[in-house]
């Protein structure tokens, strides 16, 4: 979309005569169109001299604006879609696997919040080397420097050991699977995903991606909220929707990681606020155990279809 | 360098417009935003934003210099490297040569008990101030019988200074030079006292300190003792902001840039039985060296430990007594059995015991409580 | 990609979007004067508009690589890439052990522990092992290192130097007799002079610093630590706003990962404890608050455990938490002298 006159080439009922009679309304965009009421303006055409083909072009213009939103779904349709597309993913973990219905669902972004060292990134390395061994692509964008192989091929290492698809060869072929960007501010991060956007619509069924992580988001955003900017809030939104958007098109399952930080009373909180919290699908809470042990805890706290407050411990290998 | 102008930078003409336009002055200001908040408050996009603050930067950044440099630089222009040495061999050997210059060394004992204590000589409670004013003596001698030649200042929040003591020590350890016709008289006049009485007043002495160190040829800055400063603030629990927090930059960058020794004093008190010594990952075992009741703590918390770069801790144990060196980035933690004798403090061993474990931070009184109490 | 996304600023954002250019493709064939004259801004501003956008939109032609995202890497060859990478040397075998052979370059780094513990000691003992060459399996590289607190004792880092060299003479006199005739004892004096020394007095000039280092590191590119000791001085004394502290320091933990995946060194954070409250009890706990915790990639509490010193590895990706001990002794950080093999796998 955009300003009318883009359009002139591709569409000749809209000349220049057309963008003469629209720039006399304060119509310069489609934007601009949209918020006329084209009766009103019909009635006005009606009054010029080459008011027909004047009419055509609103109707031209009223015809290109219907093909840019999104088709009308019913809820029939919707759980067709949601059956036949949206995938669960395992997470790896029996027990979490179970509380959470199946895994993570493609279509969701799913947060994991929890303070340091609660085994957030593990959970993604886990999550990402499921998918990978099952041949599912996975971009890791990793704005902790905390992406590890060596852990990565622990975990893959382990998971094929235990079935009985160890063939030689699959470790590389599985780590091949997933791929890893580091980021470090958030436009970096919204370029990516749009770049990866455009390149999920052309090769749609080349490769398929089922996963994305960011870990963590909170660590991007943070530095952009605070002090009295609106702009940074916007941009947060805008990544927000985007990451719904890319999971829901794609049929992909995002994962995003965010941090816990002091609240009021020294119990903790996640570090992202109020107007993020609308943005993940699932909101689940991770705590480690006892330091000693490699079991984790895990505890709905958002989730919408499932009651929160249910939780369960797993472990990670 | 944080005051910096940004309009002396050499910023393209555009941008450094803008920046003054917002009132952003000095690198400080522009640095303490980030590059976002920049973006929105100056309402330039990313790319300028990133550039002008690499130039702020480069510009606001300090020099550098190779270590072997700095080596180098002190040999030649300092004494000792940069050292006023203690006298006591053991001591200075461990320390390279003495009490480092530029840095804080802090001394942690028993509080002095007072004036009436005075004459009894040796009591734990006064040796500190015996050191301090033997290293006050020591930063006033002429350069020939090894001094510093300088002035000093000392800080006496305590008023437990005392010119006849000042002189009773230069008579015992250097009578050569204090014999002399009017030396003595010389060397407590190149002693200043300074005797704040709150917290605000020593604020306020701080700040006239800092012009005249570098007019009076001051070698030397003595405050005895920080910890009474702040009595009764030593509760637990998560401050949030020091009381002495400014105190503990301003002293340190004092020292820094006269590159003169301070040395401070810090009391002890006993230790709580709430004491946190532990990490949450080593569970709640106490460490179990020794009842509570026969340990002190240095009576600043945490936080001030850290800002010192030297500890000295005086303890007594099973009847003997040691200087330990509790903190120092050149030495191992090493401790030094001494005695008194007539003529001052005299180390037993020069080579001194290297202390394992956490009890180089414990401070042990045992079998000496007396000392403490009387 | 929409032009409210771009890194332009709001007003100019705001000029193309009422113009009619909500997404960047429509900026695609525009002229610069063209877009001058609609947006009425100057020439020059609307080529900086264009410039802007279309580094943005240049990452949008679909790549030929075989990665889904340009840039990426996966994680196979990262692997390959990270099993060639040496690490750093504690000096210390057994604190080596539980850190997987030492300091790991590209990534950052922290150390914490009560006053006293030898944060400083193991900060001089890195940068001057960080120049151990190659052929004793070193990285041959140089050491930057950031005092904020006025620490560093040139003297301590010269008998660190000293040590280091000995024990590499003693190294080729035992197990490389061969080469004996042409090997040059590195003298401490070279250690001290790869070593670059910035006394940094505010945090302003901590912040500007680390902006500078990646310029700095362009120009040194046989730079393979930074060390800063301490992160926390300058941010605990004078900050009233702690949310600006918040901001300002998650800032500064992003610029050292970037520019330790960038320039592929180690960056190693010395960090003091404070007292903190939790479940019900005060504890000791690293300084700078919860959202500092997440900066590093990994964390190491440097501890006592009763007479011994311990490190511990409280956060790591890659590794299993543990401990080992160690000790400070006049060479500098070495072995704990009382048990050789007794690293708890916890």
């Amino acid at each position: 979309m955009g300003a009318l006159k883009s359009l002139e080439e591709v569409y000749h009922i809209i000349d220049a005569n057309f963008l003469q009679f629209c720039a006399s309304r304060g119509i310069f965009s489609v934007e601009d169109f949209l918020v006329h009421d084209v009766s009103m303006l019909m009635a006005s055409a009606d009054k010029l001299s080459n008011s027909d083909r004047l009419k055509q072009g609103i109707n031209q213009l009223v015809l290109i604006t219907e093909t840019y939103h999104q088709p009308w779904m019913n809820g029939l349709m919707l759980l067709e879609d949601r059956e036949q597309n949206k995938h669960y993913i395992s997470t790896g973990s029996e027990s979490f696997d179970v509380l959470l219905q199946g895994g993570l669902r493609e279509g969701h972004v799913t947060e994991l919040v929890g303070p340091s060292s609660s085994g957030k990134t593990q959970v993604c390395f886990q999550v990402a080397s499921n998918v990978a061994l099952k041949k599912g692509n996975v971009v890791f964008f990793d704005s902790g420097n905390s992406f590890s192989p060596t852990r990565i091929k622990q975990m893959v290492t382990h998971i094929s050991g235990s079935e009985e698809n160890k063939v030689n060869g699959g470790v590389e072929e599985a780590m091949r699977h997933i791929e890893c960007h580091a980021v470090f501010d958030i436009y970096t991060l919204l370029d990516l995903l749009h770049q990866l956007k455009l390149n999920l619509k052309s090769q749609s069924q080349k490769k398929s991606t089922e996963l994305i992580i960011i870990d963590s988001i909170s660590s991007l955003i943070a530095p952009i909220l605070g002090g009295s900017n609106a702009q940074g809030h916007a941009l947060m939104v805008s990544l927000g929707y985007l990451l719904k958007d890319l999971s829901h098109q794609h049929n992909i399952a995002v994962l995003v990681t965010n941090h816990m930080v002091s609240g009021e009373g020294g119990s903790l909180k996640p570090a992202l606020g109020e107007s993020w919290r609308n943005i993940p699908h699932v909101q689940l809470q991770l705590s480690q155990h006892h330091t000693t042990t490699n079991i984790y805890g895990v505890y709905i706290l958002r989730h919408p279809y499932m009651a929160s407050g249910k939780s369960v411990n797993f472990m990670i290998p | 360098m944080a005051n910096k102008l940004i309009s002396e930078m050499g910023l393209p003409k555009s941008i450094g417009h803008i920046f003054a336009a917002r009132n952003i002055i000095t690198a400080k200001d522009a640095l303490s935003l980030t590059e976002f908040e920049l973006m929105e408050l100056l309402d330039v996009g990313l790319t300028q934003v990133t550039l002008a603050v690499a130039l702020i930067s480069e510009i606001a950044s300090p020099p550098y210099q190779t270590v072997q440099s700095l080596l180098e630089q002190r040999m030649q222009n300092e004494y000792l490297t940069g050292h006023l040495p203690t006298h006591l061999k053991g001591l200075d050997l461990a320390l390279f040569g003495g009490i480092p210059f530029g840095a804080l060394t802090e001394l942690v004992g028993p509080a002095g008990i007072g004036k009436t204590q005075v004459k009894k000589e040796g009591a734990d409670g006064l040796f500190w101030l015996q050191f301090c004013l033997k290293m006050s003596v020591l930063a006033t001698l002429p350069s020939c019988y090894g001094g510093l030649d300088g002035h000093v200042i000392y800080i006496d929040v305590e008023s437990k200074f005392s010119s006849r003591r000042l002189i009773e020590i230069g008579l015992n350890s250097f009578p050569e030079i204090f014999h002399l016709e009017g030396m003595a008289k010389e060397m407590a006049g190149r002693i200043t006292v300074l005797r704040p009485g709150s917290l605000s007043e020593f604020t306020e002495s701080l700040q006239k300190i800092k012009v005249s160190l570098l007019q009076n040829q001051v070698k030397l800055l003595v405050v005895d003792s920080m910890a009474a400063l702040v009595s009764g603030e030593y509760e637990q629990g998560p401050p949030r902001q020091h009381p002495l927090g400014w105190h503990i930059s301003f002293i340190k960058s004092l020292a820094e840039f006269s590159r003169i020794p301070v040395v401070m004093t810090n009391q002890v008190r006993s230790r709580s039985a709430t004491e946190i010594s532990n990490y949450s990952f080593q569970g709640e075992k106490r460490d179990d060296c020794g009842n509570f009741d026969s340990h002190l703590v240095a009576a600043l918390g945490i936080h001030w430990a850290h800002a010192v770069t030297i500890r000295l801790v005086l303890e007594s144990r099973s009847g003997k007594r040691f200087i330990k060196v509790a903190k120092s980035p050149m030495s191992p933690p090493l401790s030094f059995p001494f005695k008194i004798t007539s003529s001052g403090i005299l180390l037993l061993n020069d080579d001194g015991i290297e202390m394992s474990g956490p009890q180089i931070n414990a401070i042990d009184h045992q079998g000496h409580s007396d000392i403490i109490l009387s | 990609m929409e032009v409210l996304k771009s890194p332009l600023s709001a007003s100019q954002k705001g000029k193309l979007i009422s113009a009619g250019y909500t997404s960047i493709n429509l900026l695609s064939s525009v002229s610069p004067s063209h877009l001058a004259l609609e947006l009425k801004i100057s020439e020059a501003e609307a080529l900086e508009i264009l410039k802007t956008v279309s580094d943005g939109s240049r990452s949008e032609s679909t790549s030929t690589s075989c990665t889904i995202v340009k840039g990426a890497q996966s994680a196979w060859d990262m692997l390959q890439e990270e099993e060639t990478l040496v690490r750093i040397t504690t000096s210390s075998s057994d604190f080596d052990n539980i850190l997987g052979g030492g300091i790991s370059c590209k990534e950052v780094t922290e150390i914490g522990g009560v006053p006293g513990i030898g944060k400083t000691q193991l900060g001089i003992q890195l940068a001057v092992n960080v120049q151990i060459p190659f052929d004793y399996g070193g990285l041959g590289g140089k050491a930057i290192y950031i005092d904020t607190e006025g620490s560093f004792m040139v003297e301590r880092a010269l008998q660190i130097a000293e040590a280091c060299g000995d024990d590499m003479a003693e190294y080729s006199r035992l197990y490389r007799k061969g080469f004996h005739s042409h090997e040059v004892k590195i003298q401490p004096k070279d250690f001290l002079e790869n070593i670059f020394y910035f006394r940094v007095c505010s945090y302003t000039e901590q912040i500007a610093l680390i902006n500078y280092l990646d310029k700095f590191i362009t120009d040194h590119k046989d730079v393979k630590v930074v060390i800063i000791d301490s992160i926390t001085f300058h941010f605990r004394q004078d900050f009233d706003d702690m949310a600006l502290r918040t901001r300002l320091l998650g800032g500064m933990a992003l610029k050292l990962m970037k520019l330790a995946r960038k320039f592929g060194v180690a960056v190693v954070v010395l960090n003091q404890v404070t007292t903190k409250y939790s479940d019900g009890s005060f504890h000791l706990a690293l300084a700078l608050g919860d959202s500092w915790s997440h900066a590093s990639t990994n964390r190491i509490i440097l501890h006592w455990n009763g007479n011994e010193r311990y490190a511990y590895i409280d956060k790591s990706p890659s590794l299993r938490s543990a401990s080992a001990p160690y000790s400070v002794t006049g060479k500098g950080i070495r072995d704990s002298p009382s048990n050789n093999k007794r690293i708890k796998n916890i």
